[in-house]
């Protein structure tokens, strides 16, 4: 089990990740939730979620589209978007989009290279959990994410936008 | 000959790593001969270890000028000494032999023209 | 000019501190310097060959006096006592220490000034007119508009890690001059049929490796939908554009691979399912940022001043100041004024502390407290009366500033280069100083008229040398440095690319070859040919030959 950091209600903590990521090459667990691959997902999905006794989640890679999730998207427990490398910011519109466009409610999950810098960007985009790659500690999360107090745009958080707090 | 360069982290200098420490003049520098491949190596490999200290660190090579040693790079004569717009800025400020002797330094882009381009009708 | 409220301004304050702790976290170790690169690039701090460089935004190329002043301060306590102006509306700054940045942050904040996005594969600053609400040319005021999309564009959470940098430009005039075409996105403004304000909307324009006049992704777009559609190319750019080579991870590569026509069905596809009322902008907040550009408080004044008759027919350097320097403004009894950071011997571009606060001065008792920098590196002072002209012509001429070379031979644009920055091959500046003492005599750069030559030290092209009357690259050739020359480029609304001329020449042969290339214009000019116009009309052949062919 990796850590994971969890947000909610704006307070990041430590939480016990429940989900065991698969690889392509291992079996699937017989119990248990599990996070596959795209790939293998949409092979194996469909069966494991008819079971109805585990959660099932997805991982993304950074060049893969979100799109083809969209109509399994309200059975699927956590979408986990990869960072191959934090620069590479594909993932920040998979996650706006998952939120927005899909309305999705499950845990996004940031994966791979994440740090607390970009711990701002990934929470206003709509990321709710977090396997961070430098140590940080929830309570860095926090600090990371709450540095700025006002935005300017709207993304899929649901933080009042400049022009917003102008026109109260 | 070669020297080892690097920007120190903290205002950006130029600095050359002198038996361990990084000092501002290239003239201070330490010079390694091709027999010290391994010394060059060992050095830069340290000072990639100082994350806090500098950053860039990579060796140059140098050509004999003067009596002193000059980078055979024009790039790296220009961060030896400073901009050529500007003789008050930068390390030539100090003036000095040392300093002249890169200034006069031949060899690598000062570019004489020798190149025939004009054809002649 | 955009009024900062506490928003605004508590913003600053929050990013300055942001970067102070990114500083600490970093020179404690706690930021390796490949995580550390990207958060200073963003705050427009480069490693350069000699120290570290920072680029401070200037928001369309928009200053006041209060911030002309800081920057002048800033240029003495923590640089060497002046500031070099870019191509992009910003100024530099060369000679910056890392553990002075923190206080140069706040200090900039102090004054409603940043280095937010000036670097790093974000959005950056977006340029604009340097005459927007001097000139009787545009169909709206074009800053209302950047400040739009300034605000828009900042600490993106979607677009801060794009696969490169990426530029806007947008113009409000049949005169472009800002280069839009050769911009990422280029916003052209144009009035409708019905009187209605829109934007041609130009994707894929650039220079660089691949330079390319951007092709038009859309003919109209309704100005109150700017932000949804420019949500749509981004996050279409943001997806699709190349990771795998920074060469080639430009949107031009992206517009260029799928085709144009492609390109803009995808941005359209992506447009129809963006929620418009949650994208575009608010009526209301539109109305708000319009009113802070409302009209300045111009006199009623006769179009004929006395006083600048008589001057100009007194001091012919001031006749020749009116020629070059100054421009037709929408209020009669006013001018705009340019000021060119082209001196002989100056470096291109650069002023001096004093030089700033000169200019702070004249803006402040004569010119609505407004100053604009321009993407040829001068300056603007766009609202002087004709009535203080002289005056404020005689305070230019004391501090070198009054230089009558804009858009002349001598009005060099040139990058900082081999000098100073750690991507150069080649030096610009002495190139640009060669030339500027070789056409130094003002009668002869009168004679030969418009003539805009560009120099970038290397293909990343800050120098603009693609779309030069004439363009010289710095080349490294074999640890030597030669210059490549090309002619026919265009920045403005006739934008093209350069033709390359023939073979790179040595450092001490540029000089000539413009001469020669001088030369062979003023043989063949017919009437009112400005020497782009001439070589659009006779081709590359005679100013080969010219450069190229020596008769016995």
């Amino acid at each position: 089990m990796s850590k994971l950091i969890e947000l909610a209600n704006g307070q990041a903590r430590w939480a016990e990740d429940a989900f065991v990521n698969v690889t392509d090459e291992d079996a699937i667990p017989d119990a248990g939730d599990v996070i596959l691959s795209l790939a293998r997902f949409e092979a194996e999905g469909d069966a494991l979620l008819s079971s109805n006794s585990r959660r099932v989640g997805v991982r993304i890679e950074s060049d893969q589209d979100i799109e083809v999730l969209a109509y399994d998207l309200p059975r699927i427990a956590v979408v986990a978007l990869a960072f191959p490398k934090y620069r590479d910011g594909r993932a920040y519109t998979s996650a706006r989009l998952l939120r927005e466009r899909f309305k999705y409610e499950g845990q996004i999950r940031a994966v791979g290279d994440v740090l607390q810098e970009q711990a701002g960007f990934m929470v206003r985009c709509g990321f709710d959990a977090f396997e961070p790659n430098d140590g940080a500690t929830p309570d860095a999360w926090t600090k990371a994410a709450s540095r700025f107090r006002h935005v300017y745009q709207r993304a899929a958080d649901d933080r009042v936008v400049a022009f917003e707090e102008r026109a109260s | 000959m070669k020297a080892i360069t690097a920007n120190r982290l903290l205002d950006g200098d130029v600095v050359f790593w002198k038996s361990g420490q990084w000092v501002e003049r290239l003239n201070d520098a330490q010079l390694f001969d091709e027999n010290q491949a391994e010394d060059v190596d060992a050095a830069v490999a340290t000072g990639k270890g100082q994350p806090t200290v500098v950053v860039d660190v990579y060796p140059i090579d140098l050509t004999p000028s003067e009596g002193h040693w000059a980078p055979v790079s024009y790039r790296e004569r220009i961060r030896a000494l400073g901009p050529t717009n500007e003789p008050t800025h930068g390390k030539q400020a100090e003036g000095g032999e040392a300093i002249e002797a890169l200034r006069h330094a031949a060899g690598a882009a000062r570019s004489t023209g020798r190149v025939d381009l004009i054809r002649r009708k | 000019m955009y009024q900062y409220d506490v928003i605004d301004r508590e913003f600053l304050v929050d990013r300055s501190n942001e970067f102070r702790g990114q500083v600490s976290r970093r020179l404690a170790g706690e930021l390796t310097e490949d995580q550390f690169k990207p958060l200073r690039l963003m705050n427009g701090l480069y490693l350069q060959l000699h120290a570290y460089m920072l680029r401070i935004a200037v928001p369309y190329g928009s200053l006041n006096p209060t911030q002309v002043r800081r920057l002048a301060e800033i240029a003495r306590d923590y640089d060497k006592g002046y500031g070099h102006f870019t191509t992009r509306q910003n100024i530099q700054f060369n000679w910056i220490k890392l553990k002075d940045a923190p206080d140069i942050l706040d200090k900039l904040a102090e004054v409603n000034l940043h280095a937010i996005q000036t670097s790093g594969n974000c959005i950056r600053n977006t340029t604009s007119d340097p005459y927007a609400g001097a000139t009787s040319e545009e169909v709206d005021d074009p800053r209302v508009w950047s400040e739009v999309i300034r605000q828009w564009s900042t600490l993106h959470p979607e677009f801060s890690f794009l696969p490169r940098k990426f530029k806007i430009a947008i113009t409000a005039s049949a005169k472009d001059r800002t280069a839009a075409k050769v911009h990422d996105i280029g916003l052209l403004m144009r009035q409708g049929r019905d009187g209605q304000l829109g934007f041609e909307v130009i994707v894929g324009g650039g220079q660089g490796r691949t330079p390319y006049v951007g092709p038009t992704i859309k003919q109209f777009l309704p100005t109150d939908r700017l932000l949804s559609y420019l949500e749509a190319i981004l996050r279409v750019y943001n997806r699709y554009g190349r990771r795998d080579n920074i060469y080639k991870a430009r949107i031009k590569i992206l517009v260029a691979a799928l085709g144009a026509e492609e390109f803009a069905k995808q941005v359209e596809e992506e447009w129809e399912k963006i929620d418009a009322e949650r994208a575009d902008l608010p009526a209301g907040e539109l109305a708000r940022i319009r009113d802070s550009f409302a009209t300045t408080p111009f006199e009623t004044l006769p179009a004929r001043s006395e006083a600048f008759e008589l001057a100009k027919a007194k001091d012919s350097a001031f006749a020749r100041f009116v020629r070059n320097n100054v421009r037709a403004h929408k209020q009669p009894g006013y001018a705009i004024v340019e000021i060119s950071l082209k001196a002989t011997e100056q470096t291109p571009g650069d002023a001096t502390a004093e030089q700033m606060e000169v200019v702070a001065d004249l803006a402040e008792r004569y010119g609505f407290d407004d100053v604009r920098v321009t993407h040829a590196q001068n300056l603007v002072l766009p609202h002087i009366k004709l009535d203080d002209l002289p005056t404020v012509f005689a305070a230019l001429q004391a501090n070198a500033l009054a230089t009558a070379n804009i858009d002349l031979i001598s009005d060099i644009i040139a990058c900082p280069g081999l000098d100073y920055c750690a991507l150069a091959n080649a030096r610009a500046i002495p190139i640009a100083q060669d030339i500027a003492r070789q056409f130094a005599d003002p009668d002869r750069a009168e004679e030969v008229g418009e003539l805009k030559i560009k120099i970038s030290g290397c293909i990343n092209a800050c120098g603009h040398h693609h779309v030069a009357h004439i363009g010289i690259l710095g080349v490294d050739k074999k640890g030597e440095e030669f210059y490549q020359l090309s002619l026919g480029g265009s920045g403005a609304e006739d934008a093209s690319i350069g033709k390359i001329l023939g073979p790179a020449l040595p450092a001490d042969k540029v000089a000539t070859a413009v001469d020669q290339l001088v030369a062979a214009y003023l043989d063949v000019r017919t009437d009112g040919e400005r020497f782009l116009d001439t070589y659009r009309r006779v081709g590359l052949e005679p100013f080969k030959e010219a450069v190229y062919v020596q008769a016995d």
